[in-house]
């Protein structure tokens, strides 16, 4: 039986849709079978990050309202086997063509099958939260340091307080310039972790190749050089229980060896 | 005993209902005493207004507009005043928590509302647009980042004590005051703010504030020297 998270943040434009399409690769390339579930209707942009736009026949909605089987709107991503899955949601509707107990449906069919059900949350906090949320056994909290980012992810700590999941929730801090972190021009990752009160799951660096590698519909953890890579190959290894320390920001420029070794080791498992 | 008796008192005329009969009994016995009574007094027009006693039971909204409609009927009676030796739970638990010092040390988050009957000592923290809303008094010992009320909604004599110079807005009853950088210049860690005869916020020191008001300084326990 596998475990359901959801990627949410309150705030749109923080990175949920990149950190579930990097998680859930990350997951795959450990062996792991992932569905990725796009609960973002209307504006669905999950596929385009994993280049499976061009592959869906049939969408969440479809099979909510039973027009197609489960198993028929799965989209397989061929570069790993048998273990990725996209479940796109549906562009020609809003976030209310969906209710609660279609979406706890859906997820408990998926879990079965999978070790992991990402669900790509959208962003704020109706209808699409609520549903996003209400098949999810955790969450995962995305922020930037931002202050706005912040104040709404504080936002929707309360509302998971509120309908309590089976587990914490846990944060990841995205978008982090180490710069700016340094001369106290925004909050850095203790202030963050400590203000909300969540456990950290990691943080990822800023990084141009996030962007670059998204457009060409190939998430950035398969980039074994990157950093904000090696960021969500963390995350995914700490999801699997593994205690790895946080990224040390400090010497990031200065070991560049240390993460060739680091990421080796990480292939051959 | 009759489920309805009338009496006659120094401070003028009590109806006692027995609060072991049925109220169906109470409202016949009470519409003939009431009738004998009419016939009695008609040769004067003098009001004549009684106390009702309820004895243990609890006089609810409907009995009590029932009782309203019977009295209609005569020109002369009216009720002066409903006393009831019994209340709810809900309103014994009311009291009691007005009546408490609340200690809490929960995290209000953004866009949470919590609000509290009583007085509070804070312990926790309110995050940015988090807001504490209590009637009573609130003596701050936390982190408040938020928006606080003391005397919610609009009570005036209640207290703010501690640090709330991270605050985002205080209030109290229905003054408010915006932590910019003027205010926090004005308050220390050990300000008290309150409303004076002016109706408007005031800020104190703690050690002043026997001075500001004697009542509540003993209320929460202060002795005066000597």
């Amino acid at each position: 039986m596998g475990k359901a998270y959801v990627i949410t943040s309150g705030k749109g434009g923080v990175g949920k849709t990149t950190s579930t399409a990097n998680i859930g690769t990350a997951l795959a390339m450990m062996g792991k079978k992932v569905c990725l579930m796009d609960l973002d209707l209307g504006l669905r942009n999950l596929d385009v990050v994993l280049g499976l736009d061009n592959r869906i026949m049939y969408d969440i909605v479809d099979v909510a309202d039973g027009r197609a089987k489960l198993a028929q709107a799965l989209v397989k991503d061929k570069r790993f086997d048998d273990l990725l899955y996209l479940l796109p949601a549906a562009q020609n509707t809003d976030k209310d063509a969906l209710n609660e107990n279609q979406v706890m449906d859906i997820v408990e069919e998926l879990k079965p099958e999978f070790d992991y059900v990402l669900i790509d949350c959208p962003a704020g906090i109706e209808q699409g939260f609520m549903n996003a949320i209400a098949g999810a056994d955790s969450a995962i909290i995305v922020t930037t340091p931002e202050i706005s980012a912040v104040r709404d992810a504080d936002r929707v700590v309360g509302l998971l307080e509120q309908n309590p999941l089976q587990e914490q929730p846990q944060l990841i801090i995205n978008r982090i310039r180490k710069h700016m972190m340094d001369d106290g021009s925004v909050m850095d990752i203790d202030e963050i972790t400590h203000h909300l009160g969540v456990d950290l799951l990691g943080v990822i660096v800023d990084d141009d190749e996030v962007i670059s590698t998204s457009n060409h519909g190939e998430p950035v953890v398969l980039d074994t050089d990157s950093l904000a890579g090696q960021g969500y190959r963390d995350i995914a290894r700490r999801l699997e229980g593994e205690s790895v320390p946080l990224m040390n920001l400090e010497t990031e420029t200065a070991k560049p060896g240390f993460w060739q070794r680091v990421t080796g080791w990480f292939k051959r498992s | 005993m009759e489920a309805a008796v009338l009496k006659g008192t120094q401070n003028g005329y009590e109806l006692i209902f027995d609060d072991r009969a049925a109220m169906e009994d109470v409202f016949s016995t009470l519409e003939k005493l009431l009738d004998s009574l009419k016939t009695q007094t008609i040769t004067s027009n003098k009001q004549i207004s009684f106390d009702i006693m309820a004895g243990n039971r609890i006089i609810t909204a409907n009995d009590r507009q029932r009782l309203e409609t019977v009295f209609a009927n005569y020109d002369t009676f009216s009720i002066h005043k409903i006393v009831s030796d019994a209340i709810t739970k809900e309103k014994a638990k009311s009291i009691k928590e007005q009546e408490n010092v609340h200690v809490m040390a929960r995290t209000i988050r953004n866009g949470q509302d919590v609000t509290v009957e009583g007085d509070v000592l804070f312990l926790g923290q309110i995050h940015q647009g988090g807001k504490l809303l209590v009637s009573g008094n609130i003596f701050v010992m936390g982190n408040v980042e938020g928006i606080i009320q003391a005397g919610f909604p609009n009570v005036e004599n209640k207290f703010i004590i501690g640090d709330v110079r991270s605050a985002q807005q205080v209030r109290i009853g229905e003054q408010f005051a915006v932590m910019d950088d003027d205010m926090r210049a004005k308050i220390n860690s050990r300000t008290i703010m309150y409303i004076n005869d002016l109706h408007t916020l005031e800020f104190g020191e703690l050690n002043e504030l026997k001075q500001i008001s004697p009542k509540f300084f003993n209320q929460i326990g202060g002795i005066t020297n000597g």
